[in-house]
């Protein structure tokens, strides 16, 4: 296929930037940009878990150094997520050959993305007001007294000073392996939420713990997308890499200069917009309606 | 069994011919294998080709055609039609060709219905819509497979891997000629034949084939065989890349 480098580096760079801005891993934005400049989607999300293998390495290892990892909650999370990438990457093989890989993963896309970036706008703009208006009145999380609590097979860990059942942990992994061998994510954007709300981790070992559930399911999917598939490409990977952490150092910097709440309403907006465009894409009636795909791939 | 059919037919075609008369066509590649390298776009194959004992007369006439054609290792295709159900546009029904060109480009002196209007380019398959391309399974709704294969032509082509070059092949004397054919910088790897075909007054005279390997050379040729034959470990060294770029970019930016 012909590519720009320069593009290829350039997007990695750009999405790198808004990583670091907004302290997300950047994977739900990457994999759409690679398909909108026309890198087939079962390559776009292979090559994406390659290139968050990279991202995740060094933010993980930032949090080993400073001790914010839960390993014990990380290894149950990472469990879960080994058997949800080995799923995933079976269903991404099926849907594969029956010619509906492209429309799945754009129709998660479209769900997720609006989901998400629909929240962001709300929150960041009740938190807008919320400043305007009288005193910051602190948004207390609701009683651990949940579902989640009545749950079986409980387990402790000790650095999260949780006592809870392995079951919504495992759960949680699974899901988001799943989701990162179908869509090239790492899931971060699932999982940090569903850790501080659903198992009330504390928040100073979330993202660590997190990065170092992600850096293993996508190293896990690379590696099984590569043998079952050959999506995995290594040139596109790297230049992608290397843009990403160049452009995420500079992310960092100006993140710092600007308000979370706006921040958050900003992501918000990118997000919806790639939205529109992969639902545009479904709906609109394509000029070629024709396609050829390799019987037994390319 | 088409092919052995098609080959006793063009065999039992060409020995008639011969017979009557022992003209024949000889060609020479300018290059025999074409290495793709990490900067390869693309490139040029120049056919130089003879006309060999042939009628005079009709040779100062220009009564000789020339169609040169090079044709790429065969693969299966699946074409699929985007339908729109439930108000998107989701792949509906698909057809499965086997045995497709994989690339196929020809050059001609003139455009080929004027060179013949015989039945003798469909019996060579010269052209694209003389591509003895069938489905491998049946098609139900008649009419329907020609719209696929002709989706598949149009498909190819737009990709730069079908090219139909009219005015491609020049004579440089009354017996020497010379066709230019393009090979895409998507060219597919593999064993590819270049096909001369001499015809006189639009009948097929006579034909000849010559082979030309394309091949992956370098770091493509390591990566592409790599992750073709071992992409456990393709996958393996991928993320070990991965390990080392997020490990060198903590080192270069790191705060503490």
């Amino acid at each position: 296929m012909s590519v720009n480098i320069f593009v290829l580096f350039g997007m990695g760079a750009g999405v790198g930037f808004l990583s670091g801005m907004f302290g997300v891993g950047g994977g739900f934005l990457m994999t759409p940009l690679l398909i909108f400049y026309n890198i087939p989607p079962a390559v776009a999300v292979a090559t994406e878990a390659n290139q968050i293998v990279a991202s995740s390495f060094s933010g993980a290892l930032a949090h080993f150094r400073r001790g914010t990892v839960d390993i014990k909650l990380g290894t149950m999370l990472l469990v879960g997520g080994i058997t949800g990438s080995m799923i995933g990457v079976a269903i991404f093989s099926s849907l594969r050959s029956a010619g509906q890989l492209d429309l799945i993963i754009s129709i998660l896309y479209v769900v997720f993305l609006g989901t998400i970036g629909s929240l962001m706008i709300v929150e960041s703009l009740n938190a807008i007001r919320k400043n305007r208006g009288n005193s910051d009145t602190p948004t207390e999380l609701p009683k651990q007294y949940t579902w989640i609590s009545n749950l079986p097979f409980k387990m402790r860990f000790h650095k999260s000073k949780l006592y809870l059942s392995v079951i919504p942990v495992l759960v949680l992994g699974m899901l988001v392996g799943v989701l990162a061998s179908i869509m090239g994510v790492g899931g971060g954007f699932i999982m940090v939420p569903a850790m501080i709300y659903l198992l009330r981790v504390p928040t100073n070992v979330v993202i660590g713990t997190s990065l170092f559930q992600i850096m293993f399911v996508t190293m896990l999917t690379t590696i099984a997308q590569s043998a079952t598939n050959q999506t995995v490409d290594i040139v596109l990977a790297f230049i992608l890499m290397v843009g990403g952490v160049i452009g995420a150092q500079f992310g960092a910097q100006a993140g710092q200069k600007l308000k979370g709440e706006q921040l958050r309403a900003l992501l918000g907006l990118i997000v919806l917009a790639v939205c529109i465009r992969l639902g545009w894409d479904l709906i609109n009636m394509p000029t070629e309606l024709f396609s050829i795909g390799g019987g037994a791939g390319h | 069994m088409r092919s052995l059919l098609l080959s006793i037919s063009f065999l039992l075609f060409m020995s008639v011919v011969q017979a009557q008369v022992k003209t024949d066509v000889q060609i020479g590649l300018s290059r025999e294998t074409v290495e793709i390298s990490s900067s390869f776009d693309g490139t040029d194959i120049v056919v130089f080709g003879s006309i060999e004992n042939a009628d005079k007369q009709a040779l100062v006439d220009g009564k000789y055609d020339i169609v040169v054609v090079l044709v790429g290792p065969k693969e299966e295709v699946i074409v699929r039609r985007k339908e729109n159900k439930f108000g998107i546009w989701v792949n509906g029904s698909s057809l499965r060709f086997g045995d497709v060109p994989s690339s196929y480009s020809v050059a001609t002196t003139r455009p080929l219905a004027e060179i013949s209007d015989s039945n003798d380019v469909k019996i060579l398959q010269i052209g694209l819509e003389n591509l003895n391309v069938v489905p491998d399974e049946d098609f139900d709704a008649i009419g329907e497979e020609k719209v696929f294969k002709e989706s598949l032509n149009r498909l190819k082509l737009s990709q730069n891997l079908y090219s139909e070059s009219i005015g491609g092949v020049k004579f440089l004397s009354p017996s020497l000629f010379k066709a230019t054919l393009s090979v895409p910088a998507n060219v597919p790897i593999g064993r590819h034949t270049a096909q001369a075909f001499l015809f006189k007054e639009g009948k097929f005279v006579n034909a000849q084939f010559a082979e030309m390997q394309v091949k992956k050379i370098g770091f493509e040729q390591f990566t592409y065989d790599l992750a073709h034959r071992n992409g456990l470990l393709f996958g393996i060294i991928a993320v070990i890349i991965a390990i080392a770029t997020g490990w060198l970019a903590s080192v270069i930016f790191r705060k503490d």
